[in-house]
């Protein structure tokens, strides 16, 4: 029976066009019915699907990636040239960048590590997830953690509508009893009126100078219409304008933002310009309690955001490093347990078939005396097991697989018995897995050998 | 022996400004804010056992000189934050708001109380308006420092920096409201602290306006206060009301300091005019 180790076959916003990662996109009952056919060619092998609008990546634990790739090349026979293929420590490490955000189009963006955990949940419920592929997901959702909260990498805003956002709540704080105006029908208007909804506005205008479209709009972003023509007078109702008209020159004068402050009694005003060319005079800002930006002020923030990130990305790229060796080590590790196992059982049953014929020769022994005896053997077991216990361990733990195999092999363990550990090749992080594999690391002896 | 008490409270005060400052340096860890609030909260304590031993030790006399007023504004501007924090949860005012507080506080520890030859009768009787005069000052000095914050901040979203402060300082909607409302509930103390004290004045001095220079400045000050109150009313607000709250203090600062650096010019001072009131009662 030949090797399983992880293996990562996917196409991704950086490889692929949306065109085809479209069409090997899959959700729901599908995603199971492929998560299954992943396994049905080889039994006890484990299957993941991560399937995102930017990602479509099938992980499996097998002795081949050739499902993997068939899952592709059954969708759309020209996803083969988009493809890469991963495989054991390349592939764990790609795994947990990619649930660290590292790998996202917006590097530290949010969703991904749901969007992993969803993937990781419709598998287990498809029966696909196995211990290893349970381990490698816990693993990486710990470091994808780690990564948020030790480094800065979620932080910033990466919109021009979430900038336009957090601009307005910090010169207003809320916007309870107040109003907006979204001046013309350019798209990054509507947007940015969508996102300020969040922050309770008591109404929405809209103006715009073809009343057909304006009222489209307004029934899109549930605004009330107002003609373009009284402009002067919503300056004064308004207390947030976004500006976002096709119109080449200005549309909002100095002049009429002056006029509007001395009726709106100097209620600070925030004009946010988002077309190009600019709508809004930049002479507006120097009104008192006016706060005017255009799509360059804007631009500025997000470009701010990107670039703080990509310095924070740097340090998370060695957090999640040290991770996935500290992962891929302590599998190496766990590989090692059979053998000790096994070692250690065959040594106990000697040890307890001596004590009962040396028992049985005394004879008439008192319950004392028995257990005195008993006691011996079993001391005698632990202290001659204490160093190989301890080596073959840190041999394990340091990658060298050749030990644990040497030492089935000097003390008569069948290495290819169906609990025996497989020799581990470097960068392999796992034997295969199983059901058994979680039981037997609870089992007294991994216990016993462990402490 | 309240000298040791308050010592401990200024080192609270102290540790509470450190910590309120570290949080504003770094706001991702929360605990330094909640650590902050706990230390300003034990301080606020013992700096009222401070307060309570002083009473007991010199019959609430210390109270009466500007390093016990100092004493007590800090106080109650502690009490006051604290009660802030409660309602508006802004733990970044905390570092503007405590370590003005302790830069006051530092000097009365560093000195020993004196205890001006004030009778108990007038101790008992302006009580009231010494307190109310000094939570007065003490909710103007925290309306200064939130309006501090406020220009700092417009400053930021004017000038298009969005950097460590904006995105650290509360909004300007925020501070503004904060401030209206402090300066309105400090008006109300001074108001009070006015006709108490003029009804002191009539009782004591037996005159309800002598030209005392403190009378003269104080009542200069609340007009101050009651045109920015007006001026609030009127829509007033924002930028150019962040600047009058600050003048507004300065003013008041300063007229305090002045009127109290000119030894005998006002009878705010020492045993408040006492002993020039008494021998016309003590001769027969």
């Amino acid at each position: 029976m030949s090797e399983r180790e992880l293996f990562l076959v996917g196409l991704s916003h950086h490889s692929a066009p949306i065109e085809v990662r479209e069409r090997v996109a899959l959700s729901g009952d599908a995603l199971k019915a492929a998560l299954q056919e992943l396994v049905r060619a080889e039994a006890a092998s484990e299957a993941l699907v991560v399937s995102t609008c930017n990602r479509v990546e099938v992980l499996v634990h097998a002795a081949s990636d050739a499902a993997a790739r068939a899952f592709f090349t059954e969708r759309a026979a020209d996803a083969r040239a988009h493809l890469y293929a991963k495989r054991g420590v390349d592939a764990v490490r790609h795994f947990f960048r990619v649930a660290a955000s590292l790998d996202s189009m917006v590097v530290g963006e949010q969703q991904i590590l749901g969007q992993v955990k969803e993937a990781y949940g419709v598998a287990c419920a498809a029966g696909t997830a196995g211990a290893f592929l349970s381990r490698l997901c816990n693993h990486a959702f710990a470091t994808a953690k780690r990564v948020r909260t030790e480094t800065e990498i979620g932080r910033g805003i990466t919109s021009l509508s979430q900038v336009a956002v957090e601009l307005v709540e910090k010169i207003f704080g809320d916007l309870a009893g107040r109003a907006i105006l979204l001046a013309g029908a350019g798209k990054m208007g509507a947007l940015s009126a969508k996102a300020l909804a969040g922050l309770g506005a008591d109404r929405l205008l809209v103006a715009n100078r073809s009343p057909e479209r304006g009222l489209a709009l307004a029934a899109q972003v549930h605004g009330a219409f107002r003609a373009w023509e009284e402009l002067p007078r919503l300056l004064v109702e308004a207390d947030v304008i976004l500006v976002s008209t096709g119109a080449d020159r200005h549309v909002i004068t100095k002049e009429m933002v002056q006029a509007a402050m001395k009726a709106r009694r100097d209620r600070s005003m925030c004009l946010i310009d988002l077309s190009v060319p600019r709508n809004v005079d930049p002479a507006c800002a120097e009104v008192m309690d006016v706060y005017a930006y255009d799509v360059d002020d804007l631009e500025k923030v997000v470009a701010g955001t990107r670039e703080a990130r990509q310095e924070e990305a740097t340090r998370a790229e060695r957090l999640v490093e040290a991770d996935v060796l500290a992962f891929v080590q302590e599998r190496r590790a766990r590989a090692a347990l059979p053998v000790l196992g096994k070692l250690r059982r065959q040594a106990e049953q000697l040890a307890r078939a001596e004590a009962e014929r040396t028992l049985a020769q005394l004879g008439g022994l008192d319950e004392r005396g028995r257990r005195s005896v008993e006691a011996m053997a079993q001391a005698i077991v632990n202290k001659l097991l204490h160093a190989p216990t301890a080596r073959l361990k840190k041999a394990a733990a340091c990658g060298d697989a050749e030990l644990p195999a040497a030492a089935a092999q000097l003390c008569g363990i069948e290495p290819d018995a169906p609990d025996a550990a497989p020799a581990p090749a470097a960068g392999e992080p796992e034997r295969r897995a199983g059901p058994d594999d979680a039981s037997r690391a609870g089992s007294p002896d991994a216990a016993r050998l462990s402490s | 022996m309240s000298i040791i008490v308050l010592r401990t409270a200024t080192i609270l005060y102290a540790l509470a400004a450190v910590l309120y400052v570290a949080y504003f340096a770094r706001p991702r860890h929360a605990r330094l804010a909640t650590a902050g609030f706990s230390a300003l909260a034990a301080a606020f304590v013992v700096h009222a056992v401070a307060i309570g031993a002083g009473c007991s030790e010199f019959g609430g006399k210390e109270f009466f000189t500007v390093r016990g007023g100092m004493i007590l504004a800090v106080w109650l501007a502690a009490g006051a934050y604290l009660v802030l924090h409660k309602l508006y949860r802004l733990p970044s005012v905390g570092a503007f708001v405590v370590p003005l507080a302790l830069v006051a506080l530092i000097p009365t520890a560093l000195t020993d109380p004196s205890h001006p030859d004030v009778p108990a009768e007038l101790v008992r009787n302006a009580a009231f308006h010494v307190t109310a005069a000094v939570l007065a000052v003490a909710l103007f000095g925290i309306a200064f420092g939130v309006a501090l914050m406020y220009l700092l901040q417009e400053r930021e979203v004017k000038g298009k920096r969005f950097g460590a402060l904006f995105s650290r300082l509360p909004s300007l909607g925020t501070l503004d409201r904060l401030n209206q409302r402090l300066v309105r509930a400090g008006f109300v103390a001074f108001t009070l602290a006015l006709l108490a004290g003029t009804l002191n004045a009539a009782a004591f001095w037996k005159s309800y306006w002598s030209w005392d220079p403190q009378q003269v400045s104080s009542l200069a000050i609340w007009a101050l206060y009651a045109t920015m109150v007006q001026l609030r009313h009127r829509g007033w607000h924002g930028r150019r009301y962040a600047v009058l709250t600050v003048v507004g203090f300065v003013v008041l600062a300063g007229a305090m300091g002045a009127v109290q650096s000119f030894p005998g010019a006002t009878r705010h001072t020492g045993d408040y005019g006492m002993r020039a009131a008494a021998p016309t009662e003590v001769l027969p």
